[in-house]
């Protein structure tokens, strides 16, 4: 449960990125980030992955196939990227591990993330979540017995985070809602309701686009036309406004990050840069 | 002059025969061309109401106030494969107005209520959220004010609804007085996108 | 089945200010941003935006056959008939038609235009409707003379239903303004040839009685239009004479017509006494100047060989 009594508040702090052809830049798209237990920075787009340290400088970048849409760090350190049809697995330092088609399952993947001993890949063509097992091993998918033939996505990704318990938190924005399912596949629950004035409720035809979980439960997600990002706390509560001024007005589908600190991650897509949010008082958060 | 033919006469037929050849000739080959059409239509590049990365702005009414027409023979056209079927749809819907009790705005963006919403497909009785929905415009009421063209561009929507010529109504004026009024430039004569 | 043919739109969405997509790739399996027919269930099937042709043939040629049937009426009345009230009656019916009806929009002068364009700019059709417009009055002139602006040009008609009063206008003078015509032919035929972001339609710009037949228009223009019309009651038909580009065709087409209007309908008595009758300075030396008369018909009146079986005109002979 989160302390309600405390005040979350968020200022905007450094931004990482831009849009640009120097090293530390993004030239046509930058799509994807996460953030590994050591406070580093990992972002994708273009067809590279690049990686910046706490202070926002880069540190590696190495190539991929194919544009990435999403990336994913697991506790072996091992880099996942989400592709067009299929996923590359890389070493800490790049050298390439694996690559997934899941024989063809797979079709446009933009959101990763593991279980104890699985792992989740959310896809935008079949509009649900497919779970592997480590090996590469198909278990089942999530989110294909809904009515809608899948997640509504008229944003076009599908983006999950999975808790500490194994349960998968998935933006529904076509149903302004985050629901909740079993690896399994079983539909917990959900919250959000459409609202184009209450800052709680999601506005628009499809928000939010954008969900991740922090260390402690707590929802954060971004939302697009009008973007901002907010804070939900796990019984659908909303915390704070993280910002809703910080962002080019035309960007959709901001991947979030969230670091052990508490610190929020936000992809600009448009801008190409990632906007770095500190908590205000950080230290009491987290 | 007693002849048959006078010169005068000979002179009239050379000259009515060319002039007849000339005409025919001219028509002839604008005829081969014929069978193309062009007529007015919109660039929804340039077209204030639906060009991409012009966010903020005030809707364009040009179209609908500018046509020599009472009402306009501009349209707002829904591309249905594109349109992405929401619950809640940002050019049908005000999405900043209050929510009613039923969980939809209370405001609806088009002023001459031309847009139909209905549910389609297999229909949920029990959540009207699960459903899909068609967005219908009445060609009957609609006046290419543009209104929803700007909402649902993108980001907001999907950029499924565009201005469009109809050119069953439109009198294709040589100097069409919204391709003049234009700021964007968006009208050119062009040959029309048919089904 | 999915259906075919989206768009990458997730290219599109994270790139949204950009026209040109950087990476074009080619998906074959698309990323369904709009549902499909099989997600949204029981047999439904994407209905078809409906793309309406141009407007329905039906007016169009209902406008061409009533301009050859007017041609048809008025050659008629002016070469065998010969009778002027009749020929007012098809001006009045053309003004109402082709004027208030048709809001004066397709006409023969402003084809010109469209014409040129068609033959010089290989991205523009001259519709089928517009290339019988433009060729209809001066294939008939070939055979009949003006009979287009005895009272089938709305134009025409209405400046003709407005010649109540007419004056003389001196010979030299008449003659040099009649060669603005051809000016204005020149610069119609320029501004049409022009490529397209400069061209302008200036027959249709500056068309004085459009404006007058819509009830609308630039304002400078709905008074330049009241003004021709009512120095047409003493000048006759000021832009016909003087200003009609098509006009300038007519009257090269009309020089060699196969069956051309006399005065008289019979033998030439060179009495003289039309000499006066013509309101528009079409007769020449007791003969009607086929290329420019407008068969109105007014000097029917003034023949004595028309009015030769009258009751009147014998009893004030005698």
């Amino acid at each position: 449960m989160a302390d309600e009594t405390t005040v979350m508040e968020f200022e905007a702090g450094r931004s990482i990125g831009g849009k640009g052809s120097a090293d530390h830049q993004f030239a046509e798209a930058l799509r994807g980030i996460a953030v590994s237990p050591d406070g580093r920075i990992w972002a994708v787009g273009d067809s590279e992955v690049k990686v910046f340290n706490k202070e926002g400088e880069l540190q590696d970048r190495w190539k991929t196939a194919l544009p990435g849409y999403s990336v994913a760090v697991d506790d072996h350190g091992r880099v996942w990227v989400g592709e067009w049809e299929q996923v590359e697995i890389f070493g800490p330092e790049g050298d390439p591990v694996d690559t997934w088609t899941g024989a063809g399952r797979l079709g446009l993947v933009t959101a990763i993330d593991f279980g104890a001993e699985d792992v989740f890949l959310a896809d935008a063509s079949a509009r649900w979540i497919h779970r592997y097992d480590r090996e590469g091993k198909f278990l089942n998918d999530i989110g294909d017995r809904h009515r809608k033939g899948g997640f509504h996505i008229p944003n076009g990704v599908v983006d999950f985070a999975v808790d500490d318990k194994g349960i998968v938190h998935v933006a529904n924005p076509g149903m302004h809602r985050v629901e909740r399912y079993t690896a399994d596949g079983e539909l917990l629950g959900h919250f959000g309701r459409f609202d184009g004035q209450d800052p709680a409720g999601f506005p628009g035809c499809c928000n939010p686009t954008n969900v991740t979980l922090d260390a402690s439960g707590r929802v954060i997600v971004s939302e697009k036309a009008g973007p901002r990002a907010k804070v939900y706390d796990p019984e659908g509560r909303l915390l704070t406004v993280v910002s809703d001024d910080s962002f080019d007005p035309a960007a959709k589908n901001m991947d979030i990050a969230v670091d052990a600190g508490g610190r929020i991650y936000v992809v600009d897509t448009v801008r190409l840069e990632i906007l770095v949010f500190v908590p205000k008082d950080e230290g009491a958060s987290g | 002059m007693s002849e048959k033919y006078t010169r005068r006469e000979v002179l009239g037929h050379v000259a009515r025969g060319t002039a007849l050849a000339g005409l025919a000739g001219t028509a002839a080959i604008l005829w081969t061309k014929a069978n193309k059409t062009y007529a007015w239509t919109i660039d929804p590049n340039r077209c204030l109401d639906s060009k991409l990365g012009v966010v903020n702005v005030e809707y364009c009414e040009l179209c609908a106030t500018e046509c020599v027409l009472t009402l306009s023979a501009v349209r707002a056209v829904n591309e249905f494969s594109r349109c992405g079927r929401c619950y809640v749809c940002p050019a049908y819907y005000k999405i900043t107005s209050a929510v009613g009790p039923d969980g939809l705005p209370t405001e609806k963006v088009c002023p001459r209520d031309a847009i139909k919403r209905e549910a389609i497909g297999w229909i949920d009785p029990d959540d009207p959220a699960n459903n899909f929905y068609e967005y219908i415009i009445d060609e009957e009421k609609c006046n290419g004010c543009g209104r929803c063209v700007l909402e649902c561009k993108e980001p907001a929507g999907l950029g499924s609804i565009k201005l469009e010529v109809r050119h069953n109504v439109c009198l294709d004026c040589n100097r069409c007085s919204i391709a003049i009024a234009c700021p964007e430039d968006a009208y050119e004569r062009d040959e029309p996108s048919a089904t | 089945m999915r259906t075919l043919a989206r768009l990458a739109l997730l290219l599109v969405l994270a790139l949204s200010a950009a026209p040109a997509l950087a990476q074009q790739i080619d998906y074959e399996r698309q990323v369904d941003v709009a549902p499909n027919e099989e997600a949204v269930g029981e047999g439904y099937v994407t209905p078809e935006v409906q793309r309406p042709r141009p407007r329905a043939a039906m007016w169009r040629t209902v406008d061409v056959v009533l301009l050859a049937l007017a041609m048809g009426v008025a050659a008629w009345l002016a070469l065998w008939r010969r009778k002027r009230a009749w020929l007012v009656v098809v001006s009045i019916a053309c003004v109402g038609y082709f004027g208030f009806f048709r809001e004066g929009c397709v006409c023969p002068i402003g084809s010109i235009q469209n014409v040129t364009v068609g033959l010089t700019d290989p991205n523009y059709a001259v519709p089928y409707y517009v290339i019988a417009i433009f060729v209809l009055p001066l294939a008939v002139a070939l055979f009949f003379g003006r009979v287009f602006c005895a009272g089938v040009c709305p134009l025409g008609a209405i400046q003709e239903l407005m010649t109540l009063k007419p004056i003389e206008v001196p010979r030299r003078l008449d003659k040099a303004l009649g060669w603005l015509k051809w000016v204005y032919l020149g610069l119609a035929i320029y501004y049409a040839v022009l490529p397209a972001v400069d061209r302008d339609f200036v027959i249709c710009r500056f068309d004085p009685f459009v404006g007058l037949f819509r009830f609308t228009g630039a304002a400078w223009l709905l008074i330049v239009g009241g003004l021709f019309l009512v120095a047409g009651i003493f000048i006759g038909r000021p832009y016909c004479r003087w200003l009609c580009p098509y006009g300038a065709l007519l009257s090269v087409f009309s020089r060699y017509a196969w069956k051309s209007y006399s005065i008289t309908p019979d033998r030439e008595l060179d009495c003289g006494l039309c000499n006066d009758a013509c309101p528009y300075g079409a007769i020449e030396e007791r003969r009607a100047v086929r290329t420019d008369c407008f068969a109105c018909g007014r000097c029917y009146r003034s023949c004595p060989v028309d009015h030769a079986g009258d009751e009147t005109d014998r009893r004030s002979a005698a």
